[in-house]
């Protein structure tokens, strides 16, 4: 092989050769990839944003735990001898916790009405119950100002049904009698136990891992390639190895730091969801989960393709705004339609790439995606992936050497040897 | 020709309608200091770039060693680009090993050779420093050590001095040394004429994409016309009469002289004993600067 060519148009790297490339330039990447995962790693403001990341999941998983686990309480005061109203206090804090209830409820006993206002504003009782005025009947409960929702709603309940359990022993019947029949509750075919509000909750954090992991990764990416090519280090290091390899290593460096990234906030999310009341949801989750770091690790490989031609087309540090621009704004596009896609139009993107590393996991979490319908959705993601590797490779290559402005993905596309 | 040469054979490279470098042909032979001069975009660059397969050339070949450079070769070049830099935030030691590593070379023996290099160029101590925090003249040893690894087969380096006070000049001078005295071929560009004056024994002038010499700088020094400063004793208007001799100017005792050939000087010289006291006949080598200024006019 010699190094005379013919003519072309353009500039181009001189790139051939690679039938005789020195057999130890086949582990070039390894040493690449390394390089890439020990920089990243050991950086302080990635480590930090990791620490705070994981800080801010640990903190949100806890105060819900809290909240859960927090029951209400409250103390009603009622006229001393009003025996109806000290059994509906009693009655209403025994009113279990999916039909509303759940708080605890004390009874205080007061001589007479002026005594129930003052334990009020003392801060003896949080409300007072006691009959209304008037002919027909009915109660009341009075708080110093709004009585607290919870406590209303309990009581309302538990004195609705003495009232019907009164009203039916009058009229000679019983309430069982009375509300036969009349129950209603729900099923649903699909016999999943996802409710929708838990699962727009694991739709935005899923969105919102894959935003943080794609662009922060992506970013990184582009940086360091811009960086080796305006320090010309890039021309020294393609003396070296093949530019390809340079490549190789740099994607699988950056991605293996994302999706170490990826699973650390899935895993801690995970154990810390398990100490909150939606723990019944974490076999769900898990399959979702481990669906989403597959696909993210999938699509990130075209993504990071990508990115490093972004950086490969900037000539200087400044120019990477612009040249990444169309990255973070399709990466912004699938976070805020991923997270807020549902029916039809959450159907599609779970098969259009990028979009299908949120979307698909969200499917398989509500239960919605037959089995074989995320391995379809993977591989079109795969093919996604390749191509934008292939792409990607001869766009970095020919943009890479090239100095002297911004380029577009067209001379880049366009240049190669 | 020595086989471990670097050739260059009509190396031409086109942008479009621009031709940067025009079928530049030289050969920078084994041991030797090539220095490599001419103005702001005359191809310095783009030539050194093609050599190191950075570019690929329109037209011309490669050749070291007698036979087309391959990549093979290439990763045992030692390489200084133009405008470079090194990873600002990672420590010197780190990234000379890790560039080190790309060119084949074990870790530990990288390491090895780094911090001995390191040491010679008096930045034994500040191998863990970030290379951000160092001055531009020792970022610049700090390449030249990323150049110079691995007893390279052949040095190619753009402004290697450039932005170095004498002291750091000197240090890298005798580093190259070492290298010249292995045989190693040493291309270098610069535009501190003096210094490649002072270096060089050996020069390719380049304008416009275009060798215009090419040759030891004695030789370049003789190639032009040579002039002669004769001092007698009297008045020196006799010269206009000798064969073979033009006299450019003659002023009392003093006259400056271009010769045609030895001959005319014999002649000059015979005469001159014969007409009374010769004090001086000194041979005017024009400095580089001057061949530069004539060759690339």
């Amino acid at each position: 092989m010699t190094t005379t060519t013919p003519t072309r148009p353009g500039p181009q790297v001189d790139d051939r050769d690679d039938a005789r490339v020195d057999t130890s330039t086949r582990g070039a990447w390894r040493v690449v990839m390394n390089r890439e995962i020990v920089v990243r790693a050991l950086n302080r403001t990635f480590l930090v944003g990791l620490l705070v990341s994981v800080a801010i999941i640990a903190a949100l998983a806890g105060f819900l735990a809290w909240q859960g686990s927090k029951t209400d309480s409250f103390t009603v005061a009622v006229t001393a001898g009003d025996t109806a109203a000290t059994a509906a206090v009693e009655a209403a804090g025994a009113v279990p916790e999916d039909q509303g209830g759940g708080a605890e409820i004390d009874t205080v006993e007061v001589a007479d009405d002026a005594a129930a206002r003052t334990a009020l504003t003392d801060g003896d009782a949080d409300a007072w119950l006691h009959p209304a005025d008037g002919s027909d009947g009915g109660w009341v409960l009075t708080g110093e100002s709004d009585p607290d929702s919870t406590l209303t709603r309990q009581l309302t309940t538990a004195v609705a049904g003495q009232t019907l359990e009164t009203n039916a022993e009058a009229a000679g019947t019983s309430v069982a009698e009375l509300t036969a029949g009349g129950t209603l509750s729900t099923d649903r075919l699909d016999g999943d136990a996802v409710d929708s509000q838990t699962l727009f909750f694991a739709s935005f954090a899923l969105a919102l891992l894959f935003f943080i992991g794609a662009l922060g990764s992506g970013q990184m990416i582009a940086g360091s390639v811009v960086e080796e090519k305006q320090s010309r280090l890039v021309e020294i290091m393609a003396t070296a190895v093949p530019l390809r390899h340079l490549l190789a290593g740099k994607i699988l460096g950056s991605s293996v730091v994302a999706l170490a990234q990826n699973v650390v906030f899935a895993a801690v999310g995970l154990v810390a969801l398990s100490f909150t009341p939606t723990a019944s949801i974490l076999p769900a989750l898990s399959t979702s989960l481990v669906w989403f770091v597959l696909f993210f690790a999938v699509g990130f490989l075209g993504l990071a393709a990508l990115y490093a031609v972004a950086g490969a087309l900037a000539s200087r540090a400044e120019d990477l705004q612009h040249t990444t621009t169309p990255m973070t704004m399709a990466i912004m596009g699938v976070y805020f339609l991923t997270f807020s896609a549902s029916g039809t139009f959450e159907t599609v993107l779970s098969y259009v790439p990028v979009a299908n590393v949120v979307s698909m996991p969200v499917r398989v979490l509500s239960g919605d995606a037959a089995w074989w319908e995320p391995i379809l959705s993977l591989l079109i993601l795969a093919a996604f992936a390749v191509v934008a590797l292939l792409v990607g490779e001869r766009a970095y290559r020919g943009a890479l050497l090239q100095t002297g402005g911004r380029l577009s993905w067209k001379s880049a596309l366009a240049t190669r040897a | 020709m020595d086989n471990d040469s670097l050739e260059v054979r009509g190396l031409t490279r086109t942008f479009g309608d621009l031709t940067a470098v025009d079928d530049v042909s030289f050969t920078a032979p084994p041991g030797l200091l090539t220095g490599f001069v001419g103005g702001n975009g005359a191809g310095k660059t783009t030539t050194m770039r093609m050599i190191m397969g950075v570019l690929a050339p329109t037209r011309g070949e490669v050749r070291c060693g007698g036979a087309p450079v391959t990549r093979a070769d290439r990763r045992s070049f030692g390489y200084m680009p133009e405008e470079r830099g090194l990873y600002p935030k990672q420590p010197v030691l780190d990234q000379l090993v890790y560039l080190a590593r790309l060119r084949g070379i074990s870790a530990p023996k990288a390491r090895a050779e780094v911090l001995d290099m390191l040491d010679r160029l008096g930045l034994a101590g500040r191998s863990k420093e970030h290379v951000e925090k160092l001055s531009l003249g020792n970022q610049q040893r700090v390449q030249i050590v990323a150049a110079l690894m691995g007893a390279p087969r052949l040095l190619v380096l753009d402004e290697p001095f450039s932005g170095l006070d004498p002291a750091a000049v000197d240090g890298m001078v005798d580093l190259l040394a070492e290298h010249t005295d292995r045989g190693v071929p040493v291309l270098f560009s610069s535009h501190q004429l003096d210094l490649v004056e002072r270096l060089c024994e050996r020069l390719v002038i380049l304008k416009a994409g275009r060798v215009m010499a090419d040759g030891a700088p004695r030789d370049l020094q003789q190639a032009g016309a040579l002039r002669h400063r004769l001092v007698v004793e009297g008045d020196a208007g006799w010269v206009r009469g000798v064969p073979g001799v033009h006299a450019v100017d003659v002023d009392g005792p003093v006259a400056l002289l271009e010769l045609a050939d030895d001959a005319s000087l014999q002649r000059l010289l015979a005469v001159g004993l014969e007409r009374g006291v010769v004090r001086e006949l000194t041979p005017l080598r024009p400095t580089l600067a001057q061949i530069y200024r004539e060759v690339t006019a």
